[in-house]
């Protein structure tokens, strides 16, 4: 998804996500589909975790729930924020919001999520941005 | 509607393309499709698992399809979703199957459960509703 952090921080990350035409859900490639936005959700909400949360090894989605506001029309990069609201020891609940990057910036989705952590040393967050980086 | 010419009419929509799925069964109020194992959708790289998002999304384009097929492309547009994920989605195909719960003139709603090897035992399970065009 060539996602790019713009803000990290404990309260929430923002995230960009430059408009690729291979996610879209019309032969135009103007319109992005519904299902691009659930997967991004997902996992700009497991980022916001890794973030939030010490000490998290791995997690796994429980459930997720997307309203989609409007349709996604747009050729302009999508941003997206996303929060832990709250997490316990073993669950994380999550709330974000996609737009586009556009002047009007109207919110084309919500989301909400659960997840189930387990807390362990070996980080796989940082297994990926680290095989990441050497590539 | 064939499955094999509900595949072909699918494959012009390039998400669809990027997930890379099958039409298998395709009746009334019924749809099931299969996804192959690919490196790009896996969401834990160490374990091998796919990715939540992914799954909801192949989940979603089956929903789609059970709902609304003919000989013109005219997918409906998705309102919202739920997806319960039960399991995780280890290496190897998805197989997602969609029925139609109900379907009125304006709204649908559809059950979508996706599993891999045993049908009794799904790695997910969701409800979409969609508004029909």
């Amino acid at each position: 998804m060539n996602l790019k952090m713009e803000k990290v921080a404990i309260d929430g990350v923002l995230v960009r996500m430059p408009f690729n035409p291979s996610f879209c859900g019309d032969e135009d490639k103007t319109l992005l589909h519904g299902g691009v936005l659930t997967a991004l959700l997902d996992s700009v909400f497991g980022l916001a975790n890794f973030v939030a949360i010490d000490g998290i090894s791995s997690m796994a989605t429980l459930d997720l729930r997307v309203d989609y506001l409007r349709p996604a029309k747009s050729r302009a990069d999508v941003m997206v924020r996303a929060e832990c609201i709250r997490q316990t020891r073993h669950i994380a609940f999550n709330s974000g919001r996609i737009w586009f990057d556009e002047p009007d910036q109207a919110e084309v989705a919500r989301g909400a999520a659960s997840f189930a952590l387990t807390r362990g040393e070996v980080s796989i967050f940082e297994a990926m941005t680290q095989s990441r980086s050497s590539k | 509607m064939t499955p094999d010419l509900a595949t072909q009419q699918l494959r012009k929509v390039p998400f669809f393309q990027f997930l890379d799925f099958t039409i298998t069964e395709l009746a009334e109020t019924h749809a099931a499709a299969m996804m192959p194992f690919a490196e790009r959708l896996i969401g834990n790289p160490i374990m091998e698992y796919y990715h939540g998002g992914i799954i909801a999304s192949f989940m979603e384009a089956v929903a789609a399809i059970s709902v609304s097929h003919g000989p013109d492309l005219r997918l409906p547009k998705p309102i919202n979703l739920t997806v319960d994920y039960l399991r995780p989605a280890v290496k190897g195909p998805l197989i997602t199957e969609a029925t139609v719960k109900r379907r009125g003139k304006r709204m649908a709603s559809v059950r979508a459960v996706c599993w891999q090897d045993d049908g009794s035992r799904p790695v997910a399970d969701g409800l979409y509703h969609f508004l029909m065009v």
